[in-house]
């Protein structure tokens, strides 16, 4: 076996381990601890689980990419609510009163448009200024939240639109839209960081960025476009999930970064970069709702949901820097 | 012999039958309740508190609790998570009044009562919805009216008081329904009392102290402040300390512990009574008289009564 395979087996596959541990806990403890008479393992439940993970495990694909490049982005619970109160107030405009349900899709089109916009003004910042997108991205945190505030006061905007619901409820094969949605953008995104130059070379500047300008890749535009990705998936989880509950909360989507940010974590990508992969996110994402379900199944506090994954976000980075030792000590033997 | 053995055979069945029926009948209630946000305000914390306490009291009741934590996403997925757990009836305290609607009709759909609690959904909602239990904010407007004119009666100026008017966040169904309910009663009860300024003071003490500061310097004479609530009537009562006005009567609506201290001080007069013991009492009866297909109010409000310094030493100081 080369070395370090076994390590990385352990880090690709520890969040699908601990996936089925979780699968296999709630499933005794339901049957004693659940007033349900489901099993926790059912098909639907099990769907809607997929369907539920798609808000923040959208965000997460697009902030593993961004990580994988050896950046942060924490704007994304802010561009998320402006782009719902974009695409949900664009369908009230009376510019497009006379479009029926065709505005439907125009408004869609208009919130992917802000994500995108937002997302490039993060990259251009990060790419022309070389300040650090921590920083740039905790400003955009604060600035883009303030325009959502802007927007519409302390007040929801609304439009509840049935035919929008009836389509954001509707399933497909079985699978629930926005479990398609989530699916899809996994697949796209694991396409791109795997099969394209692009995403070849994000993970070559994520790993050694010195390095990665030595060999001839231009940074910034990399960076740009990965700024403008995750913008564009920010908006589109805000396209899926208010296509079905047609009203945003000025302060929806607080704290999305982080949770996003932990199942990345989760999954194994590398805070510093260079290393991480889109179907381990998808993992992390995954265990996250798997713990809120489960815990509200077997009728534990909900409060013990978030002591819970602290400990394994911080279980998790002591594995990886264990493994991480072992792999670099067979490397120099 | 055989003809014996059959007839006991029968009548065993028959038995078992009948114990199975009443065994099905005395079936516990499953519940589930999803929160706005426990923990945010000691509102929401007692809420819980009195709500878990009830349930456990009622040996017919199971509940799932939980809560949202403020984000609308997860309360949705705890809607599906209840539905999908075949609970008999979901109550909610709805983050958002119009982006639970969807989730209401998915329940309502299930063939799952619905219940909301404390703050009423949107008016498109209404069909998915078997009934509210919470305060009726216009009759805690009229109170408060009420309240004021009849503190001006006993002082002899009910024929030239001048009123102010502090009201909530602009756009909340709960400000402008307690705005509504003292403009209309006020005129009633003391028709020559005269209101003579109306601001927003946006459920924000400070904000309603800077409101109150601006009447004071407009107007010569006030002699009673409304407030949409007590956090921001006790802003504007510290306005008219700090200017030294006396002699203005103060009201305002759910009474905080603020307020209630102001009351024994002899600073603030008075103010509506509104427990979240008796809100989460109300919302767990009402599901169960809904699931006992017991007719009940689509409307179904808990008494919310007037408390001023008269009466205040039979009601406990509110804990937020």
């Amino acid at each position: 076996m080369e070395p370090g395979t076994l390590s990385t087996f352990l880090k690709r596959g520890a969040i699908w381990g601990f996936i089925v541990l979780q699968l296999v806990f709630f499933s005794v403890a339901g049957k004693y601890l659940s007033l349900s008479d489901t099993a926790f393992m059912d098909l639907d439940n099990m769907l809607l689980l997929l369907k539920q993970s798609a808000p923040i495990g959208i965000i997460a694909v697009g902030m593993t990419v961004i990580m994988i490049n050896g950046n942060i982005d924490l704007s994304v619970g802010a561009i998320f609510a402006l782009a719902a109160v974009v695409m949900l107030d664009s369908m009230t405009w009376p510019v497009f009163a006379g479009l029926g349900d065709w505005v439907i899709p125009v408004g869609w089109g208009l919130a992917l448009l802000t994500g995108v916009v937002l997302g490039a003004i993060n990259g251009l910042i990060v790419w022309k200024t070389g300040v650090d997108a921590f920083i740039v991205t905790l400003g955009a945190m604060l600035g883009y939240r303030g325009l959502v505030f802007m927007y519409n006061g302390e007040q929801p905007t609304s439009h509840l639109n049935w035919t929008l619901v009836d389509f954001a409820e509707a399933q497909f094969l079985g699978l629930p839209t926005a479990a398609w949605f989530l699916l899809g953008t996994v697949a796209a995104v694991w396409f791109i960081m795997n099969r394209t130059v692009h995403g070849r070379n994000a993970y070559a500047i994520g790993d050694n960025r010195e390095a990665a300008v030595n060999a001839g890749i231009r940074v910034g535009p990399h960076f740009l476009i990965n700024f403008m990705l995750i913008g564009f998936l920010a908006a589109l989880s805000a396209v899926v999930f208010y296509s079905e509950s047609g009203s945003v909360n000025p302060n929806d989507g607080q704290l999305y970064e982080l949770w996003a940010i932990t199942a990345v974590v989760l999954g194994g990508t590398k805070l510093t970069g260079g290393s991480g992969s889109i179907i381990s996110t998808l993992g992390g994402v995954i265990a996250i709702q798997l713990l809120r379900k489960g815990l509200g199944h077997i009728g534990a506090d909900t409060e013990t949901v978030n002591l819970v994954i602290g400990l394994i976000l911080i279980a998790v980075l002591f594995l990886d820097r264990q493994l991480n030792l072992k792999g670099k000590q067979e490397l120099r033997v | 012999m055989t003809q014996s053995l059959r007839a006991l055979l029968i009548a065993s069945t028959a038995a078992a039958g009948m114990a199975f029926a009443g065994a099905a009948s005395a079936e516990t209630m499953k519940i589930g309740i999803t929160q706005n946000n426990v923990g945010v305000d000691s509102y929401q914390t007692t809420y819980e508190k009195a709500f878990i306490e009830a349930a456990d009291a009622n040996a017919d009741v199971e509940t799932v609790v939980l809560d949202a934590g403020g984000d609308v996403a997860r309360q949705i997925a705890q809607m599906e998570d209840l539905i999908q757990q075949e609970v008999d009836a979901i109550i909610i305290w709805p983050t958002n009044g119009e982006a639970v609607i969807p989730a209401v009709r998915k329940a309502h759909n299930a063939g799952i009562p619905v219940i909301v609690t404390n703050s009423n959904i949107a008016e498109q909602g209404f069909d998915f919805v078997k009934s509210f239990s919470g305060p009726d904010n216009i009759t805690q407007g009229k109170r408060s009216a009420e309240i004021m004119c009849d503190k001006f009666k006993e002082m002899g100026i009910e024929n030239e008081a001048q009123v102010v008017h502090i009201t909530g966040q602009p756009g909340y169904t709960t400000a402008i329904e307690r705005a509504k309910g003292f403009d209309d009663r006020l005129p009633e009860v003391c028709p020559n009392v005269t209101q003579i300024d109306k601001q927003p003071g946006d459920w924000n003490r400070e904000k309603s102290q800077k409101v109150m500061e601006a009447f004071l310097v407009k107007y010569d004479d006030i002699d009673g402040v409304y407030a949409g609530d007590d956090n921001m009537g006790v802003g504007a009562l510290n306005a008219a300390k700090a200017a030294g006005r006396d002699g203005i009567i103060f009201v305002g609506a759910t009474n905080f512990a603020v307020g209630y201290e102001a009351m024994e001080r002899g600073e603030y007069w008075g103010s509506i009574y509104q427990s979240p013991v008796d809100d989460a009492k109300a919302a767990l009866k009402t599901a169960v008289a809904v699931l006992n297909g017991e007719e009940v109010p689509f409307l179904n409000y808990f008494d919310t009564p007037k408390i001023t310094q008269d009466n205040m030493a039979e009601f406990d100081k509110p804990v937020f």
